[in-house]
């Protein structure tokens, strides 16, 4: 069975202006610059936006250091290789057999 | 100007301070929105809430659909659970209803509205009568007949906003119409005072 209040139309219509009228009530500005200022707090939606940004600025703050510790790498290996008064790529070339492990490493008298 | 999914498709990808377009958009449709369905002293913060929401939401947003239909239904539901948190809080404010909102409600119901009743007072027995009943049903019942009875949506337009099945929207309308029949009732037999 229907309710009546379905059927007063002119009760139906009161509540509803009533209700509709809400919409004229006066709301201030400031609830919009906090909403900027909540959705910065979260800060950026993607995962990815978040890592990419971070990983460059982590690469190019390390840049130099990697760059000096490369150049010391290769300056050590070079001096190192003149001490021991050894032609690594010789040795390469040259091949397993014809270079016994105690000739490579100096290891008999 | 950019269209919604092309500020969407911004946001998502980190531009955070191009959900302000967003904003500005849609805040007077949001607003609308609440200012119809939460007491005037808690619009703002709601309205905030709601678009709170919409940011963390906005993944979810497929494009199909209008972005202001998906927006309204989150802001419907945010509305929705402003009332579920009050119910829980108890804090619905019950007033005592008089004399005079029962002869009001005489009067509409018999459709034999005086002519010389005074317009601005009516429009006040309306408004008073009406957050009373609302004030009286569960937050669901409210809802639902605000959606349905007041303001005019079919029972799919509310189910959809709500995210609810039509069954369940169906049976609530039906339940929450009974409801305000009852309270009204009540009003009229008993005087309309509440403890």
């Amino acid at each position: 069975m229907k309710p009546w209040i379905s059927e007063k139309e002119s009760l139906k219509v009161a509540f509803r202006d009533t209700y509709l009228a809400r919409e004229g009530a006066e709301a201030g500005d400031r609830w919009e610059s906090r909403v900027m200022g909540r959705v910065r707090e979260i800060g950026p939606l993607s995962p990815l936006a978040k890592f990419w940004p971070a990983f460059e600025r982590t690469v190019w703050r390390l840049a130099p250091v990697s760059g000096a510790l490369i150049l010391a790498l290769i300056a050590l290996f070079r001096i190192m290789a003149q001490d021991l008064g050894y032609d690594y790529l010789s040795a390469l070339a040259a091949g397993p057999q014809e270079q016994p492990l105690t000739e490579l490493f100096e290891l008999e008298g | 100007m950019p269209g919604d999914a092309e500020v969407v498709r911004q946001v998502l990808e980190g531009d955070v301070n191009a959900f302000e377009s967003l904003l500005v958009r849609y805040r007077v449709y949001v607003l609308r929105i609440v200012k119809r369905h939460v007491p005037q002293h808690d619009v703002e913060e709601t309205a905030q809430d709601v678009f709170v929401k919409v940011y963390l939401s906005l993944s979810t947003f497929k494009g199909k659909g209008s972005f202001s239909r998906w927006i309204a239904s989150i802001a419907v539901r945010t509305c929705y659970d402003y009332w579920r948190k009050a119910y829980r809080a108890r804090e619905i404010p019950l007033s005592t209803l008089t004399e005079r909102h029962r002869r009001w409600l005489e009067q509409r119901i018999s459709d034999e509205s005086d002519q010389s009743f005074n317009e601005r007072s009516s429009q006040r027995e309306d408004r008073e009568v009406l957050d009373w009943a609302l004030w009286h049903m569960s937050a669901a019942d409210r809802t639902v007949l605000e959606l349905v009875y007041l303001e005019g949506l079919s029972i799919r337009e509310a189910a959809d906003l709500l995210g609810w099945s039509t069954a369940n929207v169906k049976v609530r309308s039906f339940r929450s119409r009974l409801k305000l029949e009852k309270l009204l009732r009540g009003l009229t037999e008993q005087g309309g005072k509440t403890a």
